[in-house]
Parts: C-alpha cells; sequence; structure tokens
C-alpha cells in the first residue's frame, strides 16, 4: 500500500524539504534585493485592489514569461515571486509523485483518482486568467 | 511606515502565525489574514493571496516532519483531494464577485466555528465498521501505536465526507485557509478517521487544495511580493519550529487559549464587515 511504501515516503519527505527550502532561499534573495532597492521608501498602498486594473496586475510578477525576463534583470519581485511559484510547484510535485507510485502498483482506480486531481490543477493554472 | 519596517513586522507576524498554524492544526492563514486586514488596512484580495501562500508553507512545513511517521492516508486524501480542488476552483471565481465586506463577514463566521469545534471533545473511533462504498475506494489502512504496532481502522460515509470537503475547498478558495473546521466536521465526526490520520492527511491536503487556487490567484496579481516575501519566509521557520515542538508539548491548553482569541478576531470581522467598514 502507497502508506506502508517507506522508499516512497522518503522520497516525499525529501522532496518537500527540498522544496519548501529552494522556496524559501530563493524569495529570500529577492526580499534581500527589494529591501536594498526599495527599504526606505514608504510602504505601497495595498488598502485596494482592483480586477480590471492592469495596474494591479504587471507582467513582472503575474505571468511566467514576466518571471523569468525579470529574473534576469535581478528584479527583486520576480524572484520573490520564483519563490513563492517554487512553493506551490512542491505539493504539486508530490502529487505527481504518488500518481508514479500507483501506476507502479498497477493501481488503476487511483492512478485515476491522481490524474484527475492534477488535471484540475493544471487545467487551472492554463485557463486561469 | 517604510517598506523595512513593513517586512520585518510581517515576518516577525508570519513566524508567530506559522508556529500557531502548525501546534494548533489550523494553518498559517488564520493569523495572517487578520494581521494585515485589521493592523495595516490591506485589501482582503490581497490578504488572501498572502493566506494560500501561508497555507501552503504550512501544509509544506510541518508535512515534512509528519510524513515518516507514515499515518497519512494518501488514498483518503487523493480522493478527498477530487472535491477540494474543484471546490478551490470554483471558490477562486466567485471571490471575484465578493467585495471585502462579505469576504470579512464569511471569514468570521468560519473563525466562530473553527472556534467552537476546538472546545468539541475529539472521540478516539474504534470497532467502526466501515461502509462498502470505503471498502471498495480502499479508504481502509493502519495506523502506528506508540508500541510499535499497526492498528487496523475503517470508516464510513464516504459520500457526505466528500460534500463537505467540497465546501471546505470553494472556502479555501474565497478566504486562503485551509478550513481545517470543516475537516474534522467531514473526515472525524462523519467518516470517523482516527484523529492522527486526520490530521496529517488533512495537513497533506491542505497544500494540494491551496494550490488548485493559488495558480489563478498568482495571475490575477493577488499574490504581492511585497506581502507574499516576508509571508513565505515567516510561516515556513514557524512551521517547523511548530512541528518539532509538537512532539513534546500538549497543546490543549494553547489550542483553548487560541480558540478565544479567534473568537475575538470573529467578532471584529463581523461587526466590521456588516457595517461595511471595511
Amino acid at each position: 500500500m502507497a502508506q506502508n511504501n517507506t522508499d516512497l515516503q522518503m522520497l516525499i519527505a525529501r522532496t518537500l524539504r527540498f522544496g519548501v527550502a529552494a522556496a524559501a532561499i530563493i524569495a529570500a534573495i529577492g526580499g534581500i534585493i527589494y529591501l536594498w532597492q526599495h527599504g526606505s521608501e514608504p510602504m505601497p498602498d495595498y488598502s485596494q485592489f482592483n480586477y480590471t486594473d492592469a495596474t494591479y496586475h504587471p507582467a513582472d510578477y503575474t505571468t511566467l514569461e514576466g518571471i523569468i525576463a525579470g529574473i534576469l534583470d535581478m528584479n527583486s519581485r520576480s524572484w520573490v515571486q520564483l519563490g513563492v511559484l517554487v512553493l506551490i510547484l512542491t505539493p504539486i510535485i508530490r502529487v505527481v509523485l504518488s500518481l508514479a507510485d500507483f501506476l507502479r502498483e498497477r493501481d488503476w482506480l487511483y492512478s485515476i483518482i491522481t490524474a484527475i486531481v492534477l488535471a484540475v490543477i493544471i487545467s487551472n493554472s492554463i485557463g486561469g486568467f | 511606515m517604510d517598506i523595512l519596517t513593513f517586512t520585518l513586522i510581517m515576518l516577525l507576524a508570519a513566524y508567530g502565525a506559522g508556529l500557531l498554524g502548525s501546534l494548533t492544526g489550523l494553518g498559517g492563514g488564520v493569523v495572517v489574514i487578520p494581521v494585515l486586514t485589521l493592523c495595516f488596512g490591506v485589501d482582503f484580495h490581497y490578504a488572501v493571496g498572502a493566506a494560500l501562500v501561508a497555507s501552503i508553507a504550512t501544509s509544506s512545513g510541518s508535512g515534512s516532519a509528519y510524513v515518516k511517521e507514515g499515518i497519512t492516508n494518501i488514498r483518503l486524501g487523493m480522493f478527498l483531494e477530487i472535491a477540494t480542488t474543484l471546490g478551490a476552483v470554483a471558490g477562486a471565481f466567485i471571490a471575484v464577485w465578493l467585495n471585502n465586506n462579505v469576504i470579512a463577514v464569511i471569514y468570521g463566521l468560519v473563525l466562530i466555528l473553527t472556534g467552537t469545534m476546538q472546545f468539541v471533545k475529539k472521540q478516539d473511533h474504534t470497532g467502526i465498521r466501515g461502509s462498502e462504498a470505503a471498502r471498495r475506494l480502499k479508504l481502509f489502512g493502519t495506523w502506528p501505536q506508540k508500541d510499535g504496532s499497526l492498528k487496523a481502522y475503517e470508516l464510513r460515509n464516504v459520500g457526505r465526507g466528500f460534500s463537505v470537503m467540497g465546501i471546505a475547498g470553494m472556502l479555501s478558495g474565497i478566504l486562503g485557509i485551509g478550513s481545517g473546521v470543516l475537516k474534522v466536521i467531514a473526515m472525524d465526526n462523519m467518516m470517523k478517521v482516527p484523529f492522527k490520520v486526520s490530521t496529517t492527511t488533512s495537513n497533506f491536503m491542505m497544500g494540494v487544495t491551496a494550490c488548485a487556487s493559488a495558480v489563478v490567484y498568482v495571475q490575477r496579481g493577488n499574490i504581492v511580493p511585497g506581502i507574499a516575501c516576508p509571508v513565505l519566509i515567516g510561516v515556513l521557520l514557524g512551521a517547523l519550529t511548530g512541528a518539532r515542538m509538537l512532539k513534546r508539548l500538549d497543546v490543549r491548553v494553547l489550542r483553548k487559549v487560541f480558540a478565544i482569541a479567534v473568537f475575538m478576531v470573529a467578532a471584529n470581522m463581523i461587526y466590521m464587515g456588516v457595517t461595511g467598514k471595511f
């Protein structure tokens, strides 16, 4: 059974630990650049959010292309957001590992169930606006 | 206030949020939302994005400590995640149409339910006869006892539990918090999952569910780096500390104290929401 498989458990534990460590380090790099460049500036106005106004979702932290371009530019916001993306990916990789394990066990029912969960998340990340 | 001060205060608050979130099993988002909205006047649509980051960080941070113990029922978690992720997707889309005051009231109501459930006595189910549906879905499992032996358990009410987890997912998509309270109702009270198994399994599910809506929140700009950075780092460190402390700490008193604080925040949120102060 999946929950008694110690190899997989070790792999999952290692993935989680590696994922959160990587996310924290990347976000910290972004945070240090951010504070270095803007630390003494007044706090941005977070008191309002608008879904239709494009200034509330700048590309450098809301699109994959924008984040990658920002990373190369040493844009602090893009670095932080890459850390967030790595954090989001960590549980998703955990689901992928479980899928691989169910397939290996030829547990077709749970292979399908896990694939549905993955499909929901992936279609949402592509379809999200 | 300058950015440096805000970041340092948030880092500290997030550390506390991660610590309390992992000790009480409620996740880091429960503390992050009131700190951002009540103390800093941040819009709920940003605060919910930060709470999602906090939920994933708590889940993965404390999950790395739990998973070795082998008590997470991955099949049960995966099956219920169909409900929670679909709910989360729906919640993320509904959230666009809700203004701050409505979100504040929903959040307050969930908090009241959460606080109340902290006082309900947990019964450890023994000798539960599982249902046919649960047997077909291979949801029965075993969990290690203190003496190292494995104890088998069965469970029931799969359909009802599945529906309640769908609502839990929807609330997670709207509020960003793990809605652990509905997990207690669905998994502990309805499905009769042993408490330790349901706690770790729900912790596993919380991260995946939050991811399903987080991928939308990032693209909408609700997860803003200036807030996400201290929240991510602070909550992670707090959750790691909490998971370590949990092994040798009796958290019953802490849970009760936390529940009272939760009631006070809930009352504040509902009052401000109803009177349109946000």
